[in-house]
């Protein structure tokens, strides 16, 4: 009783994880890309370096976001309270 | 890492190793040195080949230090480029069917980035003395703290960006295999993104390195 009651605990948990870890990559990236296309409108010729820091925002943005599908991926998996 | 979350250990000397991180270093290591050497070997003024790849790789990332670090930077060039090749073979050796990436495994991550943060902190007394160490308690004295938790978020961080990238992409291959064994878009789909993410996160762990080596070693123009 209380296996399968910490099994549908740890679906859930999971669940609301990835699901707001979903949600703050998008609107993170979704900021940074938009401020990239508006500095290329200004300005074409700044594209490379322009480019460059967009990969590398990105890259630290998703930071979090993965950290948070790792735990998830530990709970469902790799749980420590589910014998 | 056939079974998610399941990994096969050594015992030596009294300390525990993982067996398939170890042996994955290794062949990283090695597919390293083959490039290298594979690019030196027939030496000429005007490049072609492999050694035209690895000379536009090479002047990209040193034209990155000598902007980051100043013209004093010049010694850790072959450093930088050192550590993107190895990571970059190491995060895409995962995507060859029977391998795994040696990065899937958080103490080689951590390692990398220890080693980083110890030799930015070394250089920083090294090069600059005392007033490296003054630095944190401006422009207030409360501000060290501040200062120490960042410099404690810095390598857990900077391990735990590329750990957690490169593992999440390995288990979720073997989800989608798991999972759509007959449909293999989305395999292959995955595995163009892996090799996208495989090579932006050896980018950003090497610029970010950089970014912190400059507060160790530029000359700050007062």
């Amino acid at each position: 009783m209380e296996h399968s009651v910490m099994v549908a605990a740890a679906m859930i948990g999971v669940g609301i994880i990835m699901g707001l870890a979903a949600v703050g990559a998008a609107l993170g990236d979704a900021l940074v890309t938009s401020k990239f296309i508006e500095g290329l409108t200004r300005q074409p010729e700044a594209k490379n370096a322009l480019f460059t820091n967009t990969l590398i925002s990105v890259g630290l943005i998703e930071a979090m976001c993965i950290i948070a599908t790792v735990i998830a991926l530990i709970i469902l998996y790799a749980n420590p309270l589910i014998k | 890492m056939h079974e998610i979350g399941v990994r096969e250990t050594v015992q030596f000397a009294g300390l525990t190793f993982n067996w398939e991180t170890l042996v994955m270093t290794w062949i990283s290591m090695a597919i390293v040195l083959f490039i290298a050497i594979l690019a030196t070997r027939n030496l000429k003024m005007v490049p072609t080949g492999a050694q035209n790849i690895v000379e536009g790789l090479i002047v990209w990332l040193r034209e990155q230090t000598l902007t980051s670090l100043g013209p004093k930077g010049e010694f850790l060039c072959p450093l930088i480029v050192t550590l993107f090749l190895f990571l970059i073979v190491a995060n895409w050796l995962g995507l060859v069917p029977t391998m795994a990436s040696p990065t899937n495994d958080l103490n080689t991550t951590l390692g990398l980035a220890l080693f980083i943060i110890v030799m930015v902190h070394t250089l920083g007394v090294y090069m600059k003395g005392m007033h490296y160490i003054k630095h944190f308690f401006q422009p207030f004295p409360i501000f060290v703290i501040i200062n120490v938790i960042e410099e404690i978020a810095k390598p857990i961080t900077l391990a735990f960006r590329l750990f957690g990238n490169i593992l999440a992409g390995e288990i979720l291959i073997i989800i989608l295999l798991m999972l759509a064994k007959w449909a293999i878009l989305p395999s292959v789909a995955w595995l163009a993104f892996s090799l996208f993410i495989g090579g932006v996160q050896a980018f950003i762990f090497t610029s970010l390195s950089l970014a912190y080596l400059a507060n160790a070693v530029k000359d700050s123009e007062e």
